[in-house]
């Protein structure tokens, strides 16, 4: 129950910053065109502007757009969808030392994306390495690799890597092969076996391949680091949804990662803490990395009460 | 047909004349080879085999409407008997270079009465090999995208391609030298007798047996059956990549492509023999496939039996040797888990016995050999089988947060009725072709049987 | 050094257990399922735009749902009709966002405290958030060749600003959807005269093409202020340009377009030469159908 309401926190707070970052972007503008997601460009503005009132009492305009929460995106094309955002190279560091298998990751991710009943984008595995080596809960997401086996074999262009990094799907062009399914090591890909339940309006919804939704029968799904979300300047869900503050998302470019409450410089988070990534012997190149569990923030043994006989 | 490949005139060949010294006549052959309506027991072979394609289609239909959620597979076996069959379809379909392409080269004539069995072997399993991708996708009308999308990196796209290459180059070696049979049929069958007669005048209605035609025809069967060895050898070796560029266990191999390779021959040469044994109790061909036919290719079949059982040392040892942490549990599920039955009989029954039954003089006779034929194919089914499943069951990472039904792989009523419909098909296409057009080349026993010193072009 | 941000970090922990613990000892008693919840913020942006932040949700075996497409009438100080904000209706996630409308300049500059109450039709949902007018001031200082970041808090009193002591902000270079502090710690409290120093310790932090970073200070949710943010560029960064050099190479997970060379050089070299000698024995093959005819 604690972890609900703040998971509703962390999803204001993020929230708020999509916000500021919108306004500020057209106050601001000459200030800065290349940080904020929320340039004058990437905003579908409407012309139309509005009079309100500025602090000191002064009358200002600005354009209607604005006064959505989130201000609308302009559609993109496929063709957008696959180049990704432009100077960005997408990050995701997870502290095993903060993690104790509550799994709302998992929840929000699967409520997020209407994942099948069953399948899962992100698992929190237990594990352990040797008889002898300690135990340790690890959320797994798609490792969005720098030298993705799975994009090597696809044969139809379905499975591809964005110049931000991330590794997406085109439902609209796979062709069902389960070749990237074999290829990638880390079984993260899930496979849409039959008609996908979805909410009536997500069906209807056009579909795009930074959302993922609405998913398709007999094509391949897996976690896509929400540039959606990033797109409007939110965290992804799991980001916001744990509670521990075990997900932390970032820009590499901008050397720094945040979980919502906290931001670190990621290169200084490494070193403090020696990061690492899985398979590095496979020769991958993953954009997650991994702090080790050491100084645990919670015994390994008080996660496997979260652990029901269907989600281990 | 091997009359480009004697460059020095050959002997008679006497291994027809095996109850008495003459040459069979001409009409006698072609009295003999003609194709032959169905009996009894052949329309009762034609009835299953339609009735298991229809449970297959019926399958397939649910398949389709429902998607692929009726079968077994699941996120962790992404494939499953489909790819098994695709792979045992892909390797029994190389025989038909080994017969017709090697052996020729090799200027080895006794293979001559095989090589239409072997090439329509070939067809018939490439034909469903393409068409079990096709039911394994989950979106099969979005084939096309393979050509309008695709992407030269991945080998499924190689597949695609040395596949459809090795299907017309096999159509080709199945074609060219049907054509002087097909003045044969079309002479020597009347109209009226003969339901297919049209079908023959319009595949065979030029070949006239003129000098040129011949020149030409010998050349390109020539190049054909130089092109179709590394055409072959392409086709095995791409599907084998298609695991072995993987990083999983029991897939992660250098030594893949000789190792599907030799495991091809082996059951393409095993199939040779069984067709060999059945049209040759069925069709009374005794004369024409004889004992020494089936010695020379029990011969083969232990060579490459050994061969394959080289390999198989060669890809269980080494990795068994070192044990690494993600082959360990694998190799133990084999070896003595809970594939360890199967992965044994495909050893014993697949290699090992039929090897031990062929290598006596008694072991290559007829029925010993046939028997020894079927113990290779069904074990390279299952060895196929156990290519693919067992290896996806042990993932890098554990198996966790998926439900029981998950973790474990056994094909649905629908998977097995679409993997035996196809087997099913791929037989079916070979008995309609042996009902319309002569499984031993007419033409060919006859230039073999007599003298040969000159073509008899008034065939 | 590290012990001491090892303490705060572990600190700030605690503070963060309690208070997720806290509050929810409060929710277990009154916010029983089905119950709305309302959350109001003010926020006020570079000391010029502002607005205000409405959101909606109830609480559902304890999950939060947004609740969608409900209307609200906010007013400023008072329920009449010419204090009357905007009229809301909650999008997909539960929120509504209104700026302050120019009529309603003389009461917004009457008063330094104001108040703000929504009204679900006729009932009034939220009637205690007020916040003070602030006034929030980002510089740089760089003394004795070390970087600093000096942010300065006042607060309207009576059309004054006077300073804001013990006011709790985080002081930083804006990232990604986040803050990443400019000095050690991980937020900073203004002292009695309002001001915060930072020592700039994140050197060599990458920047925009031409170095520049942009530094920020926010007031995150305070009782008496609520949100306010400035921000400030400095060329205290390391340019970066990002190279899609990467993205551009021809490698074999590049898209279709991109196949390396080597590959397209063999795949065509094989298939040209195994598809030609089969169009030449096409043309064999018509060649003796031509004789045949
Ligand atoms: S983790 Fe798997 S699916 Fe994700 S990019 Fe790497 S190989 Fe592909
Ligand atoms: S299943 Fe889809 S995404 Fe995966 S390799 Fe096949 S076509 Fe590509």
């Amino acid at each position: 129950m604690s972890l609900n309401n703040n998971e509703n926190n962390n999803s204001r707070r993020n929230f708020l910053f999509g916000g500021i970052a919108a306004t500020t972007a057209v106050l601001t503008g000459c200030l800065d065109n290349s940080h904020p997601f929320h340039t004058e460009e990437s905003i579908a503005l409407t012309g139309e502007k509005v009079k309100l009132l500025s602090v000191n009492g002064d009358v200002i305009e600005i354009d209607r757009a604005f006064l959505k929460p989130v201000p609308d995106l302009p559609t993109l094309t496929n063709d957008e969808e696959r180049k990704g955002i432009a100077g960005k190279k997408f990050v995701m560091v997870i502290d095993l030392a903060r993690c104790k298998n509550l799994r709302k990751c998992q929840s929000a991710c699967n409520h997020m994306h209407q994942v099948h009943p069953g399948q899962n984008w992100i698992k929190v595995l237990g594990m352990e390495d040797s008889i002898h080596s300690a135990p340790y809960w690890q959320p797994t997401t798609c490792m969005h690799c720098d030298e993705p086996p799975c994009v090597k074999v696809c044969p139809v262009d379905a499975t591809f890597k964005r110049q931000d990094g991330i590794v997406l799907i085109d439902s609209d062009r796979c062709i069902g092969c389960r070749f990237c399914m074999a290829a990638c090591p880390y079984s993260t890909r899930v496979f849409n076996w039959e008609e996908p339940q979805l909410d009536p309006q997500v069906a209807e919804q056009h579909y795009s391949c930074e959302s993922s939704m609405p998913q398709k029968k007999g094509t391949v799904g897996k976690c896509d680091f929400c540039p959606d979300m990033s797109r409007k300047g939110e965290l992804p869900h799991c980001v916001q949804a744990c509670p521990n503050g075990v997900f932390m998302f970032g820009d590499l470019n901008e050397d720094s990662v945040t979980n919502g409450s906290e931001t670190f410089r990621f290169s200084d988070l490494i070193k403090d803490k020696a990061g690492y990534r899985l398979m590095e012997d496979l020769g991958t190149k993953p954009s997650v990395y991994y702090l080790p569990p050491v100084n645990r923030n919670f015994p390994y043994e008080s996660g496997l009460e979260n652990q029901t006989k269907e989600t281990k | 047909m091997n009359l480009v490949w004697k460059i020095k005139p050959r002997k008679p060949n006497k291994y027809y004349n095996v109850e008495n010294n003459n040459p069979i006549s001409r009409d006698r052959i072609i009295n003999d080879l003609v194709p032959k309506r169905f009996g009894k027991r052949g329309m009762i072979w034609t009835s299953i085999l339609i009735i298991f394609c229809l449970a297959g289609a019926y399958a397939y239909y649910r398949q389709l409407t429902q998607g692929l959620v009726v079968t077994n597979m699941r996120d962790y076996v992404s494939w499953g008997i489909y790819i098994s069959n695709f792979v045992f379809f892909v390797a029994i379909s190389l025989v038909g270079s080994l017969i017709t392409a090697i052996l020729r080269l090799a200027d080895v004539h006794w293979s001559t009465p095989l090589t239409r069995i072997a090439e329509i072997i070939a067809v018939s399993a490439i034909v469903f090999a393409s068409l079990i991708i096709i039911v394994d996708m989950g979106r099969p009308e979005r084939f096309m995208n393979l050509f309008l999308h695709g992407r030269l990196q991945s080998p499924i796209i190689w597949d695609v391609t040395v596949i459809s290459t090795y299907f017309l180059i096999s159509l080709f070696l199945l074609y060219l030298p049907l054509l002087p049979d097909l003045k044969i049929l079309i002479l020597h069958r009347k109209p009226s007798v003969n339901k297919f007669h049209k079908l023959y005048v319009f595949l065979g209605s030029f070949w006239k047996g003129h000098k040129d035609q011949f020149r030409i025809n010998d050349k390109s069967i020539n190049i054909l059956c130089v092109m179709i060895i590394p055409v072959a050898f392409c086709i095995h070796t791409v599907t084998s990549w298609l695991f072995a560029t993987t990083y999983r266990p029991g897939w992660d191999s250098t030594n893949f492509g000789a190792y599907f390779i030799s495991g091809a021959f082996l059951v393409g040469a095993g199939a040779v023999v069984v067709a060999m044994y059945v049209f040759r109790r069925y069709y009374k061909l005794e004369k024409y496939i004889t004992e020494l036919h089936f010695e020379k290719m029990g011969k083969i079949v232990v060579m490459l039996g050994l061969l394959y059982l080289y390999f198989n040392i060669n890809e269980y040892l080494i990795p068994a040797f070192k044990m690494k942490k993600a082959e360990e549990e694998h190799l133990r599920e084999l070896f003595s888990g809970s594939y360890a039955i199967m992965f044994w009989f495909a050893i014993f029954v697949g290699m090992l016995i039929p090897i031990f039954i062929l290598i006596t003089k008694k072991g290559r006779k007829p029925l010993p050999m046939f028997i020894a034929g079927i113990m290779v194919v069904v074990g390279a089914w299952f060895k196929r089988y156990l290519i693919v499943t067992p290896t996806l069951l042990h993932p890098f990472l554990p198996m966790q947060n998926v439900p029981e039904s998950y973790k474990h792989y056994f094909p649905s009523w629908e998977e097995w009725a679409i993997a035996i419909g196809s087997l099913a098909g791929a037989l079916l296409i070979i008995t309609f072709f042996v009902r319309i057009l002569p499984i031993i080349p007419i033409y060919e026993t006859i230039i073999e049987q007599n003298e040969e010193s000159q073509k008899d072009h008034s065939l | 050094m590290k012990k001491a941000k090892k303490t705060i970090r572990y600190s700030l922990l605690l503070v963060l257990v309690i208070s997720i613990l806290m509050p929810n000892i409060v929710d277990a008693q009154d916010a029983s399922d089905g119950t709305p919840i309302l959350k109001l913020q003010y926020f006020n942006i570079n000391n010029s735009v502002q607005y205000l932040l409405l959101e909606s949700s109830t609480k559902k075996n304890k999950v939060f749902l947004a609740q969608k497409n409900i209307s609200y009438k906010v007013y400023l100080d008072s329920v009449s009709s010419g204090n009357f904000i905007s009229e809301v209706k909650t999008n997909e996630s539960g929120k509504a966002k209104m700026f302050i409308p120019p009529n309603l300049k003389s009461i917004w500059d009457k008063s330094s405290t104001h108040l703000f109450i929504v009204m679900k039709g006729d009932e009034q949902v939220s009637s205690d958030y007020s916040i003070t007018k602030a006034r929030l001031e980002i510089d740089t200082a760089t003394i004795d060749d070390i970087k600093n970041i000096s942010v300065k808090i006042f607060k309207d009193d009576n059309g004054k600003l006077i300073a804001a002591p013990d006011i709790e902000m985080k002081v930083g270079i804006k990232r990604l959807v986040g803050i990443l502090s400019g000095g050690d710690e991980e937020t900073y409290t203004s002292d009695s005269t309002g001001l915060v120093t930072v020592p700039f310790t994140k050197i060599n932090m990458p920047g925009d093409s031409l170095g520049n970073l942009i530094l920020i200070a926010k007031i995150e949710d305070n009782e008496i202020l609520g949100n306010i943010i400035v921000e400030k560029k400095a060329s205290w960064g390391v340019p970066t340009v990002a190279g899609e050099d990467f993205f551009s190479k021809r490698e074999l997970w590049s898209t279709r377009f991109r196949s390396p060379y080597w590959l397209l050089f063999m795949a065509y070299a094989i298939i040209i030469g195994v598809y030609s000698t089969l169009i030449y024995l096409i043309l064999q093959l018509i060649k003796t159908i031509k004789i045949g005819k």
